[in-house]
C-alpha cells in the first residue's frame, strides 16, 4: 500500500521536488465521509485527499486517491463532516465541500466564510472546529483567542467567546449541557455555556503541580471530554479529570507531549510526539502501544458511521505523508499515502 | 391317324426341331390347303377350359375305371377278366386322350413362349432406338454448348470503348454504315483498328530506342570531358593557396579538415558534422577539431563490402598468433585489448564560457563495441586554488556526471556489449573508464546512435536528426554545468573560511543581522553520510544516490551547534542541494524528535526556489546556508522560557515576531518578510 519511490528511477528536477515535498508534509486533520467509505486528509500544503477506505480494505486492495491541491492557500488545520458537507479550515477561514462532489475531480468548494477578526495585521489560522448538531452551528476557534460561532444555515456568526490569553488550540463539546470546552496556549481549560455565551469554568493545568511540566511549556494540546471527565494534554503530563470538581484524579505517565487525545468504548486513546498510538485504561494503566509510521502523530480518527461497519478503522496521521490504518487497534495494518 | 402321327412325336423331340419342322408344315399347310393334320392348328380351335374340363372328367374317369378294376380284382371271379379288360381298354382311350391334351398343352405354351419372345424383340428394338436417339441428343447438346461457351481470342484483347472508336478511327476502318448494324461487322472493324495502332505504336517504340541509344552515347562523351576537368581545377586550387594565406579565407584548411573527417567511423562523423554547424550557426565559442594519425585511420577502415573479410582475415591471423602465445592470462588481456580499442581519430570540442573558462571535450569511439566516450577538461582563465572541500567538483571524472539525471556514465550504453564482455571476461566498463572515457547517453545522442533499451542493436545507424536535436541542449547543458562548478568552487573556498559569501543582490532575502556563524565545511564520504543517524528518511526516499557530492557543515552560536548535512546533486541548481539538520542544545533534537528542526528542513529544501537568486542560479547554495543561520537565530531567541529553571535566557530575543507560536504543532515563525523586515508563519 506505501507508494515507495523506486531506487533506479532517475530523478530529475520535478521527481526530486516532489520527493522532497512528500518528505516534509504533515498531515494535520483528518475526517470521515459520512457514509464511512472516505477518509479525507489536510496537509501543511492546503492539499486535502481523499481516500477510498472501502477499496482499500476490500480484498483486492486497490487504493484509491483522489487528491486536489489547494483547497487552501495555507495549511489545512482542521477539518470536520457534517451528513453531506465536509468542512475544512486553516488560515483565517473556513470552506465548505460537498461530499459527492468530492469525489470527482476538480471539485469546487461550496462556500467561504471568515470569521470578524480583530486585527488585520497577520491572518489568524484555524485551530479547531466543533460542530453542535443541536444547534446546528459550527465553532472555529485559532489564532485570535476567541471562539466564533456560525450558524451553519444562514452563515453568519452569531456569537464570540472570548477569554483565552493566547490562542486557541482545541475544543471538545459537553453534551449534555450543552457546554463547550477550549484548551488553549494560555495553558488554561476554559468551560463556556453556549446558551449564556459566558465563560462557566476555568481550569488552569499548569497549576496543578501533578500534572504541571515547565520544561515543555504550559499549552494544551488537545482535549476530550465524556461529560463528567475530561482528559486533556500537551506541555503539561496528559491527564483524566472531574469536571464538577476541577481535579485531576488520573495522571497518565508518557512524557512525550499528547496532541490528540479521545475517548474510545472504555479507553482513551491518545497520540503525540512518538510514534505510537497510546491505549489507556481509565486507572492510568498503559494497555497498548501500537507503533506507526509517522515519527509525530497530530491527529487520530474513528470511522464509527453506522453505514460501513466494515470500514471500522482507527486512522492515524502527523508528522509524514502517511495515514496509518489501524483495522485492529492491535497492530498497524497498512498506510496510505499522498 | 392323328393320334398315332401324334404319338410317335415325344413331347421333348416336339420343341427343339418342332419349330421349323411344323413352321414349314404350315406354311405348307397354307400353300397346300388342309393336305396335312396340324395340331397347331388344333390348338388355335380348341378352348383351352374345355379342354381343363375334359382333363378333369378324363382324370375322374380313369380313377373310376382303377377303382372298378381294383373292386373287380378283389372281388374276382370269372366274367371279371372280361370286364376288366373292357375297362382297361377305357382306360387306354382315356389315356390317349390325356395324351392329347398333353401335347396340346404344351404347343399351346411353345406358342405363348413364341409370342412372347417377339414381342419382347420387337421392344428392345425399340429401345435400342431409343438410346441412339437419346445419345444422339446429348451429344448435339453438348455441341451446342461447346459452341455457346466458344471464347475466341478477340474476346481478350481490351478494345477502346465504342465512341472512342468511332471517333478515332478512319472511315476505311469504321465503316460506320456497316458497323453500327452488325455487332459482328462492328467487332471485326475494332479488331482492325486495334491492329492498326498496335502496329503504330510499335513504330514508334523502335524510334524512341534508337533515340536513346544515341542519348546515351553523348553523355558518355560529356562525361569523359569532365573528368578531364577535375585534375585542371585542382591545380587552380593548388595555385590560390598563397592568395588564400594573404586574403585570411582558411577555406584549405576547413577543406583539410573535412578531407579528415571523411576517415572518421559514421558516429565521430555525425558529431563533427553537427557540432560545425552548431558552431557556426548558433555558437561562435564552440569550436571543433579533429585529432589523430590519419594513416592509422586510413589502415583500419576499407569500404563496407571489404570490411568483413578483413576482420574475417584479422581474426583469423589473430588466432594464429595467439596459439603461439604461452599463457591464458595474456591471451584473454589481449582480447580485453582489442575488444576496447578505440579508433585513432578522435574529435576535440572546446566550449569557452564566458568568464573566459574552457571546456575541453575530446569524443573516442570504442570500435568494437559500437559506443562513444568522452573525456573532459576544464580549465580556467586564471589558476585556481583549489580548496579542500571543493576536490572532485572540477575531477575530469566526475564533472560532467548527470548532466541529465541518472546519467551516470558508468555502464555501456549498448546492451549488446553485455555478451561481448562476457566473452573476455570484462565485468563492466566502468573499471576501464578512467582511460577510455565516459560513455555518456548524450554523448551517444550526439553522435547520433540510438539504443533503444530493450534490444541489442546490430549495426551502427548513426543518425543526424538525433544529433542534431540534442546538440544545442546538450552545449547549453555543459555551459551551465561548467559555470555552476566554477561558481561552487569559488563559494567553497569561502565557505572554509567560513563565510558565507552572499552576493548583494540576494542580501534582501535576509535579515541585517545574523549572529550565527558556519564554522566548519568539509567533504563527507557517500558510506558515511548514509550512516548518519538523521539522514535515513533522504537515504530511504531514494535521494542519495552514489553519484551525489555530501559535505557537512557546522553552524554555531553560544553553546548550540547544529550539523547540516548537504546532498549535492550533480544536477546542482536546477536540482537543489538537501539538508538535513541535527541540533545539539539542550539535548540532541532532530527532524524526528523535534517539528521545528523539520520545518526548518522544509524551509530549505522545500521553498528553495525563493533562494534561488537571479538566474543562472549559482547563489542557491550560499542563500540556503545563509537561511540556515537565519533559522538558528530565530530557533535559539524564540525558544520559550523554562520558568523552573534559574537564570536568564541565553539568547535573548531580537528577532520582531508578530507571533512566537502558531497552529496545532506551534511552529516558530521562520519566515523572514521583506522589506518590513519581521518574521512570520507560511
Amino acid at each position: 500500500m506505501e507508494r515507495a519511490v523506486p531506487l533506479a528511477v532517475p530523478l530529475g528536477q520535478t521527481e526530486v521536488f516532489q520527493a522532497l515535498q512528500r518528505l516534509h508534509m504533515t498531515i494535520f486533520s483528518q475526517s470521515v465521509s459520512p457514509c464511512g467509505k472516505f477518509l479525507a486528509a489536510g496537509n501543511n500544503y492546503g492539499q486535502i485527499a481523499i481516500f477510498s477506505l472501502s477499496s482499500a480494505l476490500s480484498s483486492e486492495a486497490k487504493e484509491e486517491i483522489l487528491h486536489f491541491s489547494l483547497a487552501h492557500d495555507g495549511p489545512v488545520y482542521s477539518m470536520v463532516s457534517t451528513d453531506r458537507h465536509l468542512l475544512s479550515a486553516g488560515d483565517g477561514e473556513v470552506k465548505a465541500w460537498l461530499w459527492a462532489e468530492m469525489l470527482k475531480k476538480g471539485c469546487k468548494e461550496l462556500w467561504r466564510r471568515q470569521p470578524p477578526y480583530r486585527t488585520s495585521l497577520e491572518v489568524p489560522e484555524i485551530n479547531a472546529l466543533l460542530l453542535v448538531p443541536k444547534e446546528n452551528s459550527l465553532i472555529l476557534a485559532g489564532g485570535d483567542c476567541q471562539l466564533h460561532t456560525m450558524d451553519l444555515e444562514t452563515g453568519t456568526f452569531t456569537r464570540v467567546l472570548r477569554g483565552h490569553t493566547d490562542y486557541i488550540h482545541c475544543l471538545a463539546l459537553r453534551e449534555r449541557s450543552p457546554e463547550v470546552l477550549s484548551g488553549g496556549e494560555d495553558g488554561a481549560v476554559r468551560l463556556w455555556d453556549l446558551r449564556t455565551a459566558k465563560e462557566v469554568q476555568t481550569i488552569e493545568v499548569y497549576k496543578h503541580e501533578e500534572c504541571s511540566r515547565p520544561h515543555n511549556g504550559r499549552w494544551i494540546g488537545c482535549l476530550a471530554t465524556d461529560s463528567d471527565w475530561m482528559v486533556c494534554g500537551g506541555g503539561p503530563a496528559l491527564t483524566l479529570w472531574h469536571l464538577r470538581s476541577s481535579t485531576p484524579t488520573t495522571i497518565f505517565p508518557i512524557r512525550a507531549p499528547q496532541k490528540h487525545v479521545t475517548f474510545y468504548q472504555d479507553l482513551i486513546l491518545s497520540a503525540g510526539q512518538g510514534r505510537c498510538v497510546n491505549q489507556w485504561q481509565l486507572s492510568g494503566e498503559l494497555k497498548a502501544q501500537v507503533p506507526g509510521s509517522s515519527p509525530g502523530l497530530l491527529s487520530l480518527s474513528l470511522n464509527q458511521q453506522p453505514a460501513a461497519p466494515e470500514c471500522k478503522v482507527l486512522t492515524a496521521a502527523g508528522n509524514s505523508c502517511r495515514v496509518d490504518v489501524f483495522t485492529n487497534l492491535g497492530y498497524r495494518a497498512f498506510s496510505l499515502s499522498f | 391317324m392323328s393320334s398315332e402321327s401324334s404319338k410317335k412325336r415325344k413331347p421333348k423331340v416336339i420343341r427343339s426341331d418342332g419349330a421349323p419342322a411344323e413352321g414349314k408344315r404350315n406354311r405348307s399347310d397354307t400353300e397346300q390347303e388342309g393336305k396335312y393334320y396340324s395340331e397347331e392348328a388344333e390348338v388355335d380351335l380348341r378352348d383351352p377350359g374345355r379342354d381343363y374340363e375334359l382333363y378333369k372328367y378324363t382324370c375322374q374317369e380313369l380313377q373310376r375305371l382303377m377303382a372298378e378294376i381294383q373292386d373287380l380284382k378283389s372281388r374276382g371271379g370269372k366274367d371279371v377278366a372280361i370286364e376288366i379288360e373292357e375297362r382297361r381298354i377305357q382306360s387306354c382311350v382315356h389315356f390317349m386322350t390325356l395324351k392329347k391334351l398333353n401335347r396340346l398343352a404344351h404347343i399351346r405354351l411353345k406358342k405363348g413362349r413364341d409370342q412372347t419372345h417377339e414381342a419382347k424383340q420387337k421392344v428392345d428394338a425399340y429401345h435400342l432406338q431409343l438410346q441412339n436417339l437419346l445419345y444422339e441428343v446429348m451429344h448435339l447438346q453438348k455441341e451446342i454448348t461447346k459452341c455457346l461457351e466458344f471464347k475466341s481470342k478477340h474476346e481478350e484483347i481490351d478494345l477502346v470503348s465504342l465512341e472512342e472508336f468511332y471517333k478515332e478511327a478512319p472511315p476505311d476502318i469504321s465503316k460506320a454504315e456497316v458497323t453500327m448494324g452488325d455487332p459482328h461487322q462492328q467487332t471485326l472493324a475494332r479488331l482492325d483498328w486495334e491492329l492498326e495502332q498496335r502496329k503504330r505504336l510499335a513504330e514508334k517504340y523502335r524510334e524512341c530506342l534508337s533515340n536513346k541509344e544515341k542519348i546515351l552515347k553523348e553523355i558518355e562523351v560529356k562525361k569523359e570531358y569532365l573528368s578531364s576537368l577535375q585534375p585542371r581545377l585542382n591545380s587552380i586550387m593548388q595555385a590560390s593557396l598563397p592568395v588564400q594565406e594573404y586574403l585570411f579565407m582558411p577555406f584549405d584548411q576547413a577543406h583539410k579538415q573535412y578531407e579528415t573527417a571523411r576517415h572518421l567511423p559514421p558516429p565521430l562523423y555525425v558529431l563533427f558534422v553537427q557540432a560545425t554547424a552548431y558552431g557556426q550557426a548558433c555558437d561562435k565559442t564552440l569550436s571543433v577539431a579533429i585529432e589523430g594519425s590519419v594513416d592509422e585511420a586510413k589502415a583500419l577502415f576499407k569500404p563496407p563490402e571489404d570490411s568483413q573479410d578483413d576482420e574475417s582475415d584479422s581474426d583469423a591471423e589473430e588466432e594464429q598468433t595467439t596459439r603461439r602465445r604461452p599463457t591464458l592470462g595474456v591471451q584473454l588481456d589481449d582480447k580485453r585489448k582489442e575488444m576496447l580499442k578505440r579508433h585513432p581519430l578522435s574529435v576535440m570540442l572546446d566550449l569557452k564560457c564566458k568568464d573566459d573558462s574552457v571546456l575541453h571535450l575530446t569524443f573516442y569511439y570504442l570500435m568494437n563495441l559500437n559506443i562513444m566516450t568522452v573525456k573532459a577538461k576544464v580549465t580556467t582563465a586564471m589558476e585556481l586554488i583549489t580548496p579542500i572541500s571543493a576536490g572532485d567538483l572540477l575531477s575530469p571524472d566526475s564533472v560532467l556526471s548527470c548532466l541529465y539525471p541518472g546519467d551516470h556514465g558508468k555502464k555501456t550504453p549498448n546492451p549488446a556489449n553485455q555478451y561481448q564482455f562476457d566473452k573476455v571476461g570484462i565485468l563492466t566498463l566502468s573499471d576501464y573508464v578512467l582511460e577510455l572515457g565516459h560513455p555518456y547517453l548524450w554523448v551517444q545522442k550526439l553522435g547520433g546512435l540510438h539504443f533503444p533499451k530493450e534490444q541489442p542493436q546490430q549495426t551502427v545507424i548513426a543518425d543526424h536528426s538525433l544529433s542534431a536535436s540534442h546538440m544545442e541542449t546538450t552545449m547549453k547543458l555543459l555551459k551551465t554545468r561548467v559555470q555552476s562548478r566554477l561558481a561552487l568552487h569559488k563559494q567553497f573556498a569561502s565557505l572554509e573560511h567560513g563565510i558565507v559569501p552572499v552576493t548583494s543582490d540576494c542580501q534582501y532575502l535576509f535579515p541585517a543581522k545574523v549572529v550565527s556563524r558556519l564554522v566548519k565545511w568539509v567533504t563527507v564520504a557517500h558510506e558515511d553520510y548514509m550512516e548518519l543517524h538523521f539522514t535515513k528518511d533522504i537515504v530511504d526516499a531514494g535521494l542519495a544516490g552514489d553519484t551525489n557530492l555530501y559535505y557537512m557543515a557546522l553552524i554555531e552560536r553560544g553553546t548550540a551547534k547544529l550539523q547540516a548535512a548537504v546532498v549535492l546533486n550533480p544536477g546542482y541548481s536546477s536540482i537543489p542541494p538537501v539538508f538535513q539538520l541535527c541540533l545539539n542544545w539542550k539535548g540532541e533534537k532532530t527532524n524526528s524528535n523535534d517539528d521545528n528542526i523539520r520545518a526548518m528542513e522544509g524551509e530549505v529544501n522545500v521553498c528553495y526556489k525563493e533562494l534561488c537568486g537571479p538566474w543562472p542560479s549559482h547563489q542557491l547554495l550560499t542563500n540556503q546556508l545563509q537561511r540556515l543561520c537565519v533559522l538558528l537565530d530565530v530557533y535559539l531567541e524564540t525558544e520559550s522560557h523554562d520558568d523552573s529553571v534559574e537564570g536568564p535566557k541565553e539568547f535573548p530575543q531580537e528577532k520582531m515576531c508578530l507571533r512566537l507560536f502558531r497552529g496545532p504543532s506551534r511552529m516558530k515563525p521562520f519566515k523572514y518578510n521583506h522589506p518590513q523586515g519581521f518574521f512570520s508563519h507560511r
